[in-house]
């Protein structure tokens, strides 16, 4: 088979794939959020309401397109653009499975394998935040343009922790390679425990997941669409489906944390203490590492609606306190550790 | 006096927002499972606090106030003798009577001398206040417990005399008619009562106490 044939498939697979995960999170969120509330969430459209995000979709596909009067017409068009395109440029470098064969010829479950993935996933996730800062100033209102310029403090302060655990974690591995990271992660670590980086980086991870929060502007960090301050922040302005690309990047900026973080941390497509490799043939070895690996970014997807129905949304002050005052130098502390660690040990 | 401020001092694993995190998922952790099984439990009843409105209502207060109804007495005979006194006590100004004498020959229709000629009202300006139930002196205007009625023109929104006593003929079949008023004491009298009544009626309530408790899940 042609390799070109087998990379334009392996990228529609994975955009197919994670669309279809965007649109069942927003019925997950919807009816998780009704659960932990005491309700029962849309329960009408189709089996349990799982139809509820395509009546949602024709809904915003049919909306009137409004653009204000006195916004900026293009960069109002390009903002949602400029948000969902990174999102879902990120997943490029995620590696969904380990690898299959099929007919003699060995797939990489990953659309590239890159070898500065790591610093390509966190440019990406820095270019989102273009998207809210052009949304929210295009849209020539004040609530816009202080959810953007919330946005972009926020984001720019919890780049570095969330970079300063990434690099504890590239000097764990040796590697920025993501593929490269969860093949490391393989077997046990002091004997006992599987080998996931959450048990080399407990700290790390702790960091990582905090600031992941507050990259995609999640409950306790979504300061930039407070709805009870500033209305919706950044997408006050828009409408149909403009917006929809907006709550929907705001999905696939979920999958590709959680698959960052499950790749990172939780030892990617590895069963602990089980070697899947051993036992099963090529084929169902694929299938398998994809299932494992996409069970785990399920849980994490789950976390962050859980998370958002738990916790209350933080003060602005307290956010930049929590981000500059803690979570940096405890970062900061993390590396020399590790960098410590790995010097007295090599 | 202004409120005095309590500093709260917060324990370092307070400070630390991360048990508190846990904690508080544990608690929307429960909530959740319970609402899940609930959920794939058969019936529309499940979750305790929801109702799922067309398969499964609430259960009404007697003396809710909805729909009117004009009451007939025990031969069928309609009680009202259009006095208008409901239309006049009405603060929405919605109702419009006709008085008109009992036309020969249909005596056995009416229980008064006088009767309606036509009585109407405007659903859509009523405020269910209940005044005109109160007000009338034959007791002959009751609100039921009808509350779906929207309609798609104005016009439905009327409510004619033969919707009014349909309304009652539906509500005694389903068994839905409030008790009858205990009429209103002359104020001499009801100090009388009172006194009479003394220390042993203090404090017990009467009326319908069982009504306020929600129905219970059907699980
Ligand atoms: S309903 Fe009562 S108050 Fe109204 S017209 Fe009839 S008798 Fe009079
Ligand atoms: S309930 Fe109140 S507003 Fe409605 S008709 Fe009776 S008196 Fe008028």
């Amino acid at each position: 088979m042609n390799d070109w044939v087998i990379a334009i498939i392996k990228v529609v697979f994975i955009w197919v794939w994670t669309l279809l995960v965007a649109v069942v999170m927003t019925w997950v969120e919807r009816r998780g959020a009704a659960m932990i509330q005491d309700r029962l969430g849309p329960n009408r459209a189709g089996p349990f309401g799982l139809f509820q995000p395509l009546a949602d979709g024709i809904k915003l596909f049919t909306k009137e397109d409004i653009i204000p009067a006195n916004a900026n017409r293009i960069l109002f068009i390009l903002g949602p653009i400029l948000f969902s395109l990174p999102a879902f440029s990120a997943y490029a470098v995620v590696p969904f499975g380990d690898k299959i064969v099929i007919a003699g010829k060995e797939i990489i479950l990953q659309v590239s394998d890159v070898n500065v993935g790591f610093l390509y996933v966190v440019a990406l996730g820095s270019m989102a935040v273009y998207g809210v800062i052009v949304g929210g100033w295009a849209s020539n209102n004040k609530f816009s343009i202080l959810g953007g310029l919330r946005s972009t403090a926020q984001l720019i302060s919890y780049e570095v922790p969330w970079g300063l655990a990434l690099l504890a974690a590239a000097l764990v591995y040796g590697t920025f390679s993501l593929r490269e990271i969860s093949i490391a992660q393989q077997g046990t670590f002091l004997g006992f425990l599987p080998n996931w980086g959450i048990f080399r980086q407990p700290l790390g991870f702790l960091l990582f997941i905090v600031a992941a929060y507050a990259e995609a502007n999640r409950v306790p960090f979504d300061l930039p669409e407070a709805e009870s301050e500033i209305v919706a922040g950044y997408h006050t302005e828009y409408g149909s489906m403009r917006l929809g690309l907006y709550l929907f990047g705001e999905y696939v900026n979920l999958c590709t944390l959680s698959a960052l973080m499950v790749t990172l941390y939780f030892g990617s497509w590895h069963l602990p203490y089980l070697n899947m490799e051993a036992f099963l043939g090529p084929i169902s070895y694929g299938i398998a590492s994809f299932l494992v690996f996409f069970l785990k970014v399920s849980f994490f997807l789950w976390l962050f609606v859980w998370v958002r129905w738990t916790v209350p949304r933080f003060r602005y002050d307290q956010v930049m306190g929590l981000g500059w005052k803690s979570l940096i130098p405890l970062a900061l502390a993390n590396l020399f550790v590790t960098a410590l660690a790995i010097q007295l040990t090599v | 006096m202004a409120k005095p401020v309590v500093e709260k001092r917060y324990t370092l694993s307070e400070r630390i927002y991360l048990v508190e995190i846990l904690k508080g998922m544990v608690l929307t952790w429960r909530h959740f499972i319970f609402n899940f099984r609930a959920s794939f439990r058969p019936g529309p009843h499940t979750v305790p606090t929801c109702w799922q409105y067309p398969e499964d209502r609430r259960e009404i207060s007697p003396i809710f106030r909805g729909e009117h109804m004009l009451l007939l007495d025990e031969q069928g005979r309609e009680l009202c003798v259009g006095c208008g006194m409901c239309a006049k006590a009405c603060p929405a100004q919605c109702i419009t009577v006709k008085m008109a004498k009992v036309p020969e020959g249909e005596e056995g229709r009416y229980a008064g001398k006088t009767c309606s000629q036509s009585f109407n009202i405007d659903l859509l300006r009523c405020i269910f206040c209940g005044f005109c139930e109160e007000t009338c002196p034959k007791g002959a205007i009751v609100l039921g417990q009808g509350y779906e009625l929207a309609r798609y023109t104005p016009e439905e929104c009327q409510l004619g005399k033969e919707r009014l006593i349909s309304n009652f003929r539906d509500a005694k079949a389903k068994g839905t008619l409030k008790p009858p008023r205990k009429p209103v004491p002359v104020a001499g009298e009801a100090a009388k009562e009172a006194e009479e009544k003394g220390s042993k009626a203090k404090g017990t309530r009467t009326g319908p106490a069982t009504a306020r408790k929600a129905a219970p899940p059907k699980a």
